[in-house]
């Protein structure tokens, strides 16, 4: 694995600007930057640099589409990007059972021993 | 989700106080992370987390920098710095601790991995709990918590 390709993979995904061009790729289908630029706060020349962006680490393939280009997110490399961050989530919800093991198991011998 | 922070909630039946002990105290965290835990539970003390590979001995320390602690409802720490002596960037882990019944919420924040990058993540990652698995750890925990009601 690629760290330099997952670091553009990373700040790639991590624009907000970016993640909604995603989303709305994702939920409405292919689309073109200039209806892309309709639904977004900014301009069509921005949206065509972010596209450009996605396009580079492989979150989005472009086909031609008359005189425009037309858009369509890699879903499998989408999924890539997420489970990379996951994975240290999961390092974390171990991490997170052990601190409630451990603080409920202080809880019971301290209750115990009040009580007895 | 938001990409590059972590976040996470979990219930723990035991009281704000309890719960702020086991998570900014360096004797209860290598209980549930590292191998070893330096620091003073102040805000801006300096600290360390030791990893030692069972096999060849080997340790590998990590610089850690206490943030906020503001018992028994916060707890903060920077680690995974990215120069030396604790400075440019690095990983952000906050724990807030919310009164919850007769218990506790802890919601666990780590953020920084989208101006870190994924090299970070990986190292992160790297850092696991020491040992995997309940079977071996929960022995341990019978035998720590003992000492530990035993002292108070």
């Amino acid at each position: 694995m690629s760290t330099a390709v997952d670091d553009e993979l990373w700040s790639a995904i991590g624009d907000p600007i970016r993640r909604t061009m995603i989303d709305l790729l994702l939920s409405d289908g292919p689309g073109a930057a200039t209806s892309l630029s309709r639904r977004l706060p900014v301009t069509r020349q921005a949206v065509s640099k972010h596209l450009a962006v996605l396009d580079r680490v492989g979150l989005i393939h472009a086909a031609p589409a008359g005189r425009e280009r037309h858009y369509q997110v890699d879903e499998a490399q989408l999924a890539r990007a997420v489970a990379q961050l996951s994975a240290v989530g999961a390092t974390w919800d171990a991490r997170l059972r052990r601190i409630k093991r451990i603080a409920e198991t202080i809880e019971r011998h301290r209750t115990n021993n009040e009580g007895g | 989700m938001e990409q590059g922070t972590i976040e996470r909630d979990i219930h723990v039946n035991a009281s704000p106080e309890v719960v702020f002990e086991v998570v900014s105290q360096p004797e209860h965290m290598r209980e549930w992370w590292p191998d070893d835990a330096r620091f003073e539970s102040v805000a801006g003390a300096p600290g360390e987390l030791v990893w030692r590979d069972a096999d060849t001995g080997e340790t590998k320390t990590v610089a850690l920098a206490v943030v906020e602690v503001d018992p028994p409802k916060r707890f903060s720490f920077r680690w995974c710095f990215t120069e030396p002596d604790r400075s440019g960037q690095a990983l952000l882990v906050t724990f807030d601790l919310i009164p919850n019944g007769a218990g506790t919420q802890i919601r666990m924040t780590e953020t920084g991995f989208r101006e870190l990058g994924w090299e970070v993540a990986v190292l992160e990652e790297q850092y696991r709990d020491h040992e995997n698995g309940w079977d071996h750890y929960m022995p341990r925990l019978g035998a720590y918590v003992a000492r530990l009601v035993a002292i108070a």
